[in-house]
């Protein structure tokens, strides 16, 4: 085991309600880099981040954080590991009964015991490393998408965690915001010395960032490098997936045992399977 | 900072209500009294046949109430109803010892309870005392019973 | 056949397993809140709690004023329409005040909590919780747990009162019903520990179960508006129906004797 690697991911399995996810993944996150885990969609990347926070639990393998392994941790142990974690999820996930400013003050709130004028520096801080202490008094539903990313990217770093994992962080964002993430997620990096996971599809704003990448497809990793390394692989599936070719060794088609001449000859009682 | 303050009165209230409420449900409802008990003095009077009666039901004078029932017991020397009585202490030495106590109804189907009458006698009942003058229940089946032996009869 | 019973079997099986999980989920849930768990506590104690009060206020009002108005039509011809007090309050205080209350909660406040926590659940908002360090069942269950044990109870009483409030009115006001013997029946049939303090047990027992039933299924629902939407069914299906039926367990066990 290597001392500089905060994260060791060793041949972790999962299946879940009879799917293989992962077979055989073996991962390492070094300290103080951005390491991205990028794959196609359904690969099961957040729950490979579910996995590493400790909230699922392996069929086979470990995964150790600062030598320490998550699966063997107690729940008291668990929850405490978990406050020098920080996660962004893909929804933001803001507690909606609470305002911007309650949000981000609420890791604060429940684990140091730190007088009331000293949350709220420390939160209108972290709230303008994101650029919104402006819109400290809002409520969650009051926020565009953009925002509310900032807003629980400025809560998941509360605490100022060893470990930040991002889930997706460029979905689903206009071109200016994704900018901004991009920026902050880097910021983040050599300010603070985060270690960061970024898990993604977006291959463009990814790359720029990361440090390192595993490519993880049908629950291995198929292939790992620096992303100069990557953009000149010559595998074709990882090809096909760093440059985006809609078909390849991962097939357009959903897989169906029937071709598609005789399905159009059958008649009408294909597709008509409904929810039971 | 002020909502929290009036969500948290409103919660007190809410909780302070309804305690209340139990205490009216204790007080007016089921007529438990809070310190009736040291106010009453104790009589003692045996039925031959108490009917409907329970403990708890009412003493009356002259349709007032004035005390409760506290206890029935069977007398095993007579084989009688022993019926103990809680009298309000404004009534103390002022019964007279040959007062009547019938068991009464009140209404064809109603409740039933105890009616005092007073006598004449200068003697007055001292706590503890037992009436001996008693008027046993009205039992309805008893009554239909006499009415048919005397239809028969004549 | 074989299908069959071996569909039978998983279906037992899974209702069992969700049971144990229900149980297991339930204890955790008990224990006793975090840190700052007071106000949090009377945050959900106002919210199903004196949210409800309105609903509860006015059905015991009318469902008091029906009591007495049919009461009096059945007992005016035994000629014995004083005990018209004694019938309002013990069919309130044995049976409608713990039984309504607790189905009008169930409706009210039960689906409420089963879809405030679904949706905290499918918004990843419980999950965030979980990695921020907080367990959400003390944080977001125990709450909840806590505000229905004290608040079904309290709504009871006020049902009990405002029922025995409108059987007045309407029996002594309107139908002129003499008022000291309302009162007088009643107290002297109506007994402190045997149908008050039972009837509040009794609705201790349905708040339990109701709370519990409303709280897991927001917990343990599928993370979908089509699983809220089906989960706040269930709430309130599954919360009546076993109010009703251990209303009629525990009438069994306390009046059954007599």
């Amino acid at each position: 085991m290597n001392d500089s690697n905060l994260v060791e991911v060793a041949d972790l399995s999962f299946s879940r309600s009879g799917r293989q996810i992962f077979s055989g993944v073996n991962l390492s996150i070094p300290r103080g880099k951005i390491t991205a885990i990028m794959g196609p969609s359904g690969t099961g990347k957040t729950t490979l981040l579910k996995l590493m926070g400790g909230q699922l639990t392996p069929d086979a393998g470990t995964v150790h954080i600062a030598e320490r392994n998550v699966h063997r941790l107690s729940r008291p142990e668990l929850f405490r590991m978990r406050r020098r974690m920080g996660m962004l999820f893909q929804s933001g996930a803001l507690f909606s009964d609470l305002s911007v400013f309650e949000n981000v003050a609420f890791p604060l709130r429940v684990h140091t015991d730190l007088p009331e004028s000293m949350i709220r520096d420390l939160t209108l801080i972290k709230l303008q490393a994101v650029g919104l202490r402006g819109a400290n008094h809002l409520m969650p539903s009051e926020l565009s998408g953009g925002m509310t990313r900032r807003v629980a990217l400025a809560r998941a770093i509360a605490l100022d965690p060893d470990l930040i994992m991002y889930d997706e962080p460029f979905v689903g964002q206009d071109p200016i915001s994704m900018g901004v993430l991009v920026k902050l997620i880097r910021q983040l990096n050599q300010a603070f010395d985060m270690t960061a996971v970024v898990v993604s599809h977006d291959i463009k704003e990814t790359l720029t960032i990361a440090d390192y990448v595993y490519v993880i497809s049908d629950g291995r990793v198929m292939a790992k490098g620096t992303p100069d390394e990557l953009a000149t692989e010559q595998d074709p599936r990882v090809s096909q997936f760093v440059h985006g070719e809609p078909d390849g060794p991962v097939p357009f088609h959903y897989p169906t045992h029937t071709s598609f001449r005789n399905d159009m000859l059958k008649g009408s009682d294909t597709g008509k399977r409904g929810r039971s | 900072m002020k909502r929290s303050k009036w969500l948290e009165c409103g919660v007190g209230v809410f909780v302070v209500a309804g305690f209340l409420g139990l205490v009216f449900l204790g007080l007016q409802v089921s007529g438990l009294s809070l310190s009736r008990a040291n106010d009453t003095y104790t009589l003692y009077a045996n039925f031959s046949n108490i009917g409907g009666l329970k403990e708890r039901s009412r003493v009356t004078m002259a349709g007032v109430t004035v005390g409760h029932v506290t206890d029935i017991s069977l007398d095993p020397k007579w084989y009688d109803a022993r019926v103990t009585l809680a009298v309000d202490d404004d009534l103390k030495d002022k019964l007279s010892e040959d007062t009547t106590a019938a068991i009464l109804t009140s209404g064809l189907l109603g409740e039933q309870y105890i009616g005092l009458t007073m006598g004449g006698s200068p003697d007055m009942l001292q706590d503890g005392g037992t009436i001996k003058d008693t008027q046993q229940a009205l039992v309805l089946e008893e009554l239909i019973q006499q009415l048919v032996s005397n239809f028969s009869k004549s | 056949m074989m299908h069959q019973l071996s569909r039978l079997g998983g279906v037992t099986l899974k209702t069992l397993e969700s049971l144990g999980r229900s149980v297991i989920f339930l204890v955790m849930g008990l224990r006793l809140p975090v840190r700052g768990g007071l106000k949090l506590l009377l945050a959900q104690i106002h919210f199903i709690g004196v949210l409800s009060l309105p609903i509860v206020v006015v059905s015991g009002t009318f469902i008091g004023m029906v009591l007495a108005l049919q009461g009096y039509v059945v007992l005016v011809g035994f000629s014995a329409e004083e005990a018209l007090g004694q019938m309002v309050a013990m069919s309130l205080l044995r049976e409608l005040a713990p039984v309504v209350t607790a189905l009008l909660f169930a409706g009210r406040a039960g689906s409420a909590l089963t879809a405030e926590i679904g949706l905290m659940k499918a918004t990843e908002q419980l999950t965030s919780m979980e990695m921020i360090g907080v367990d959400p069942l003390k944080r977001v269950i125990a709450p909840r747990l806590w505000a229905g044990f004290i608040s079904l109870p309290v709504l009871t009483v006020f049902f009990s009162v405002v029922g025995i409030l409108g059987g007045y009115l309407v029996g002594v006001d309107w139908l002129g019903v003499y008022s000291g013997s309302f009162w007088s029946t009643m107290q002297s049939s109506v007994m402190f520990t045997d149908d008050i303090l039972n009837g509040m047990l009794k609705s201790v027992v349905f708040a339990l179960v109701v709370t519990w039933i409303a709280v897991f299924q927001g917990y343990d629902l599928e993370p979908t508006s089509e699983g809220i939407s089906r989960a706040t069914t269930r709430t309130v299906v599954y919360g009546s129906l076993a109010v009703l039926g251990l209303d009629f367990i525990l009438t069994a066990l306390m009046f059954g004797d007599i």
